[in-house]
């Protein structure tokens, strides 16, 4: 075996083993790790309206800070 | 009384006898704040709750609550309320009455639809909730009466304090460890090739690609995951001292330097697998310390709950309530029965029976009248008065408790563990070591290389896994055996200091006692009905009524109408029925009645008269817990001094302590007086732990070494302590004590074995035999070693 398909397999293993670390630690970041028993009702609590709140307070969010940036002063 | 069928509230759930619920268009309510609510759910497109709730029962809605628009002033929005990076502002809310998850599923979707609620995140397990807002649109008063509104109740706290930063500190070793983890487990694959390679032989040039893959693996772990050691070096360097830190820093590093060095010169061995084992390990052990700390925001949180926000003040006629910090010397403030007094003050109008258990540790309850002076922090049982404020709210005694316990807790004296004292010398020997072996080597071989890398290898081999290992282990192990029989450890490295004390002092009244009078002697001179005295003592507050009215209950009683109850104070109660007198009470009570009782007992009693004739006599004691006795016996066998402090007399201390064999005591003591004893003995050099209950004991507790709280004690009592028993007996105090010294000798094994695996190796590092497979398997097997010593702690506690 040459050694450049040792150093192939090796770099590819290892990067594709770093996505998924990388992914582990986003979602570590983002806190959805930290309170452990949301984690598990999750799955009762996830709804298309759940998903639909969700998607209304991101609007809110942004016609809020919209209103911030045009105040007249 | 006809019994009639019960019916469930179509709100909380709750089951009550139908013709007492209100009925409403088909639902049943047990109160007016459960329909309210459910109508409120119903209009807003909430009724969703009741299918996720399913057979979960709530508490009712309460009606009282303090205003809410107190929560909009500027005061509270500097304490509470943050500014977000958008303007945008976040506070930080306990929500009080979340049973289930579909409760925060109602608080958070009933949030989502409010306008101008900006993020909603409540935390399932301590039903904490963080809320942010467009104070614009709406403002925090709105969005506190709607938690109101939907039957819950919120209370803020301030989260920037130590919790945050835990939970920040935590969140941020799980991201080191993930990678550290993630690499030493790449590391250790690439490593069986090498060490296969290392004994039948490897192309230089396979052997070359798999250093480059370790090097990239090895790079993020020492400076991501190693960042806290580089951190504690620095703080080591300013402060002057050398700490394990330093050790682990400048070995890995010089480590990785020599790996690259090699890497790039294709000679000899690289030691990249034990640059990211020695991170890994000890950071592991970081990891387990940072984990069992406990923050002091927490308890400062629970005191302000504790402590009335509001009062009830009387300004002509009329009553207002007004915040406690805007009320002025002068005023008279309204008290109810149940109310907690806020203030100190002169009784003005009224009288009653005051607990004020929580600061004196009499369990009597003392009866006020017009003159009497109250203080804060005590109840009222069954008094109204009216009282004038004689000290304003930052003078009156309850916050200057707290304003000492702050300062208390963040004194406490804190015993240097023993593993870090042990690593200050460690690490600078080793170093020195390592310093001497490169210039002894290089003046013998004149090879700077090969003096280099042996300088390295006695760094890599003393490098402390094991000695970090060697505590947090320990401790663990110790930890789980202590919850297994209900003793809670909120800091494993308290553990450690136990496990040195000399001096336990305790607190009488709910410690040693049960905090309640129990009968110990009845004396019956007439048969009667006991249901007559059932009935009139269920009339009574008191707990020495409610202490016979257990004693005397069976199944067979039943309630008889009585006319005409009459609280007579500080003697007892009386009531008619069919026309004859029913007393109830003390010696007092009797003379008051006409009726001459000469037995003096040591112990409160209880008298019970029908019909101006004596029946029954009943004597009551306050007694101490069942295996105190034992229990204290053992406790000084292990040459622990017990002494015993009371706010109690002289005379019912002195008979607690010979009946729990107790030779020291201190009777009638303040809370202040009990923390400067307790400083007292600090100053003879007494290591003391502190077993208390009540407010009364908090100052004390947080003024110990180690402060034990039973787990029916007040909630500050064990916010306050270090460890909480939570089946309230003895025997697991005494268990305490005994699984926080073996706990401590394990660790002192543990210490000695990574010592003794030190002494070995590092001679032979500084002799230059050990080569990198040497060095890893050993650092392997001393770790295997402490943890597998440190399991030995649960033989001898067989469940």
């Amino acid at each position: 075996m040459s050694s450049w398909v040792i150093g192939m397999m090796l770099g590819v293993s290892v990067f594709l083993g770093s996505i998924a670390l990388v992914a582990l630690m986003w979602a570590i970041k983002k806190g959805q790790f930290d309170d452990k028993e949301k984690f598990l009702n999750a799955a009762l609590y996830d709804d298309e309206e759940e998903l639909n709140d969700a998607v209304k307070m991101e609007a809110k969010r942004k016609e809020a800070l919209r209103k911030k940036e045009y105040r007249p002063e | 009384m006809k019994l009639s069928k019960k019916v469930k509230c179509d709100h909380c759930h709750l089951e009550f006898s139908e013709d007492v619920m209100i009925e409403d268009d088909g639902h049943y309510f047990c109160c007016n704040g459960c329909q309210g609510v459910y109508h409120l759910l119903s209009e807003q497109g909430l009724d969703g709750f009741y299918k996720k709730l399913g057979d979960e029962h709530l508490a009712p809605p309460s009606n009282q609550f303090e205003d809410a628009s107190n929560f909009d002033t500027p005061a509270f929005y500097e304490q509470y309320v943050k500014q977000t990076k958008d303007g945008f502002s976040e506070v930080s809310l306990i929500i009080e009455g979340i049973h289930c998850a579909a409760c925060v599923w109602l608080n958070e979707k009933a949030l989502t639809n409010m306008d101008g609620v900006i993020a909603t995140n409540i935390n399932y397990t301590n039903n904490k909730a963080k809320i942010v807002w467009d104070d614009e649109n709406v403002k925090l008063s709105q969005i506190i009466e709607m938690i109101r509104a939907i039957g819950y109740n919120a209370y803020p706290y301030d989260a920037s304090l130590q919790e945050e930063k835990a939970n920040k500190e935590r969140k941020e070793y799980y991201l080191r460890m993930a990678v550290a983890i993630f690499a030493t487990m790449n590391m250790m694959t690439i490593m069986v090739a090498q060490y296969a390679g290392y004994f039948s032989g490897i192309s230089a040039d396979i052997k070359h690609i798999l250093n480059i893959g370790e090097w990239v693996l090895a790079t993020p772990v020492l400076f991501y995951s190693g960042w806290p050691f580089f951190k504690g070096m620095y703080y080591g360097i300013k402060t002057k001292t050398v700490n394990m830190d330093t050790l682990v820093a400048t070995g890995s590093m010089l480590t990785y330097l020599y790996s690259i060095y090699i890497t790039l010169t294709r000679s000899g061995e690289a030691y990249f697998d034990s640059v990211t084992m020695i991170v890994t390990f000890v950071l592991v052990g970081k990891f387990l310390e940072v984990l069992s700390k406990k923050s002091v925001a927490d308890t400062l949180d629970v005191m302000n709950k504790y402590l009335p926000h509001d009062v009830k003040v009387l300004d002509g006629e009329k009553v207002f309530t007004k915040n406690v910090n805007d009320v002025a010397v002068g005023e008279v403030v309204l008290v109810n029965a149940g109310d907690k007094v806020a203030l100190d003050g002169e009784v003005i109008d009224g009288s009653g029976t005051f607990d004020e258990s929580s600061l004196t540790g009499e369990s009597e309850p003392i009866f006020k009248t017009v003159g009497d002076t109250i203080i804060s922090g005590t109840v009222s049982i069954d008094a109204d008065v009216k009282y004038k404020v004689s000290k304003d709210y930052a003078h009156s005694t309850m916050s200057n408790i707290v304003s000492l316990l702050e300062n208390a807790m963040n004194n406490k004296p804190r015993l240097q563990q023993l593993a870090n004292r042990l690593s200050e010398y460690f690490s600078s020997v080793i170093l020195l070591l390592a310093a001497f072996t490169f210039i002894g080597w290089y003046f013998y071989s004149s090879d700077f290389e090969q003096s280099f890398m042996i300088a390295i290898s006695v760094i890599v081999i003393a490098c402390p896994c094991a000695l970090a290992l060697a505590t947090p282990v320990a401790t663990l192990v110790g930890l789980s055996i202590a919850s297994k029989k209900g003793i809670l450890f909120k800091e494993a490295a308290q553990l450690e200091t136990m496990s040195q004390a000399d001096v336990l002092v305790l607190d009488k009244t709910g410690t040693i006692t049960q905090g309640k009078p129990h009968v110990v002697k009845e004396k019956i001179y007439k048969d009667f009905d006991i249901s007559l005295l059932y009935s009139l003592l269920l009339n009574s507050k008191h707990p020495i009524a409610k202490a016979v009215a257990d004693y005397v209950y069976d199944e067979n009683l039943h309630c008889l109408e009585l006319e005409s109850y009459n609280n007579v104070a500080s003697a007892g109660i009386t009531a008619m029925y069919h026309g004859k007198m029913l007393a109830g009470g003390n010696a007092k009570m009797m003379k008051i009645i006409g009726i001459d009782v000469d037995d003096k007992s040591e112990d409160s009693e209880f008298y019970f008269a029908y019909d101006g004739e004596v029946l029954v006599k009943y004597e009551l004691f306050d007694m101490p817990r069942e295996d105190a006795k034992e229990a204290i016996q053992e406790i000084e066998k292990l040459g622990i001094e017990v002494i015993m402090l009371t706010g109690d007399h002289q005379r019912s201390a002195q008979k607690v302590a010979s009946l729990v064999s107790i030779k020291e005591f201190i009777s009638e003591m303040t809370p202040q007086d009990k923390a400067n004893y307790i400083e007292k003995l600090h100053k003879d050099g007494k290591i003391v732990v502190m077993a208390g209950d009540g407010v009364n004991d908090i100052l004390a507790l947080a003024e110990s070494d180690i402060a034990i709280a039973m787990g029916n004690g007040s909630d500050i009592a064990i916010e306050v302590s270090d460890i909480v028993l939570l089946n309230d007996t003895f025997g697991s105090l005494y268990d305490s004590f005994t699984i926080s010294r073996k706990t401590f000798s394990m660790i002192k094994q543990n210490l000695g074995l990574s010592l003794v695996y030190n002494g070995i190796t590092i001679p032979l590092a500084m002799a230059g035999y050990i080569i990198p497979l040497i060095a890893a398997i050993s650092m392997s097997i001393s770790s295997l070693l402490v943890v597998g010593n440190s399991l030995r702690i649960k033989i001898g506690y067989k469940d």
